[in-house]
């Protein structure tokens, strides 16, 4: 069992949440959980694209109040 | 008389001191160096060869009343509102910090080999003066142009590398024996998808090849290949590679008010230090998530003059960051935090702009062309700009 990251990008749009994400993504190994944590509403795409990129799994996408929370499988790193 | 401190000689710390009444205020600007340098020059020294003195002393920028001190600060302690030089410490009423970014060359594997070699724009003059050699030398091959994450200051400057170095390349004749790659880690080539869209059609247009999500991991300089964090991988003749900017080295009691990278934990609004009524940071030093310009040091230094001032100023984020497209022409990356960034097209009058404000530089800082400033702001509003260009 990994580790679950928390990466808090929430008000960031530009450059935006993706460098958050790929920040995380450096230090992370194969097993741990990346939770996303976006305001921007373009981080859905850009994560599905970055996801697809990396070979890493979109475990889900949901909306809260304040934020978008994505949550990511690291099935490679 | 209220004792204000500022640390940092660059263009939002002698904007500051300028913008402050000395009848009203003590103001000392604090810097281990004697000059200011005028750092968008560099991108021109290294891909156009320009000698233009691009430095001056601070004491000759900064109008009378206000007092210099050449000395290093090492350590800044917010809670005894006190600043150490290696010699003396100075206390305050406010304080503000304005100590710009330094580049690291030591977060990743071979950039620091790399980067002695070949140079980089973002650094300093000689390591600009490196690049421009680096180019004369170049005989044709792959030509890689790319930034390195988490930040890299001024978000247009390595695409304006990747246009320049194109025009060069083109105009030696070595357009056919060289591969111009750019890479970034954003999604696309520019981060900001309006005026993404303005500048892929035209990197595309002039054969720059593009490599999005490469968020660079390694560098192996032994065979000459460059490796992201997401597998892929480049080999180079020619790498020019932006390393990523950290804050300086000062260390910092609370230590707490610096992130991993450094950057001072700032309200993007009034650029209060967190959890100090009496501490304040502008410019690139801070963690505020707008672009790490001039043009942002600028505003929020007038901001700041007007918050000391007693007027509830507020900074909306704005930015007009010049964007060097090549052959002459330019645009602005012009956006706040309430609107997003302007589709601006490139023309030859806006690239002409970016050369006056070189030209007018040291007299901006003194505030000499303060009114002419005023009604460019209010001309290239964002929300206005944004109605015309859809």
């Amino acid at each position: 069992m990994g580790k679950r990251i928390v990466v808090d990008a929430r008000g960031s749009s530009c450059p935006g949440p993706i460098v958050e994400l790929s920040k995380a993504y450096r230090n992370a190994a194969v097993g741990d959980v990346i939770e996303l944590w976006a305001t921007d509403p373009g981080v859905k795409a850009d994560t599905q694209a970055w996801a697809e990129k990396t070979k890493n799994k979109i475990e889900s996408i949901k909306e809260d109040q304040d934020k978008i929370i994505i949550v990511i499988d690291i099935e490679n790193r | 008389m209220e004792k204000i401190v500022i640390v940092g000689g660059g263009a939002g710390g002698l904007i500051l001191a300028n913008s402050l009444d000395p009848k009203k205020f003590d103001i000392t600007v604090i810097d281990k160096s004697p000059i200011t340098i005028f750092q968008p020059a560099y991108l021109y020294i290294a891909f156009k060869g320009a000698h233009a003195n691009i430095t001056k002393p601070i004491r000759s920028i900064l109008k009378k009343g206000r007092k210099f001190i050449e000395e290093e600060v090492i350590k800044i302690d917010l809670e005894e509102r006190k600043v150490y030089t290696k010699n003396n410490s100075y206390s305050y009423d406010k304080l503000v910090i304005a100590t710009g970014t330094i580049t690291d060359t030591s977060k990743m594997k071979g950039l620091k080999e790399i980067n002695d070699q070949f140079g980089d724009y973002h650094t300093n003059i000689e390591n600009a003066q490196k690049v421009w050699k680096s180019l004369n030398n170049f005989k044709g091959g792959s030509l890689i142009i790319g930034m390195s994450s988490p930040i890299c200051k001024c978000p247009p400057s390595p695409l304006e590398g990747a246009f320049l170095a194109e025009e060069f390349i083109n105009k030696k004749g070595l357009k056919n024996k060289s591969k111009i790659t750019f890479f970034t880690p954003y999604p696309r080539a520019y981060p900001s998808e309006p005026i993404n869209e303005v500048i892929e059609p035209l990197l595309k247009s002039r054969n720059i090849n593009i490599m999005t999500f490469f968020d660079l991991d390694y560098i192996d300089t032994e065979k000459k290949t460059i490796y992201s964090i997401e597998g892929d991988e480049i080999s180079y003749d020619l790498p020019i590679i932006i390393p990523p900017c950290v804050g300086v080295n000062i260390e910092y009691n609370p230590s707490n008010v610096l992130d991993e990278d450094r950057f001072i934990k700032a309200d993007k609004y009034t650029m209060q230090i967190n959890g100090f009524d009496d501490a304040y940071a502008i410019g690139d030093a801070t963690n505020i998530a707008t672009a790490k310009s001039g043009v942002t040091a600028h505003l929020e230094a007038k901001v700041l003059a007007n918050r000391l001032n007693g007027i509830d100023d507020k900074f909306n984020g704005r930015t007009n960051c010049p964007f060097d497209v090549g052959y002459g022409k330019g645009t602005f990356v012009i956006g706040s935090y309430t609107q997003p960034v302007v589709k601006y097209p490139p023309t030859r009058i806006k690239h002409m702009m970016k050369k006056v404000m070189q030209l007018i530089y040291w007299q901006s800082l003194k505030g000499t062309f303060d009114f002419a400033f005023d009604i460019f702001f209010k001309m290239t509003d964002p929300e206005k700009l944004n109605k015309k260009y859809k």
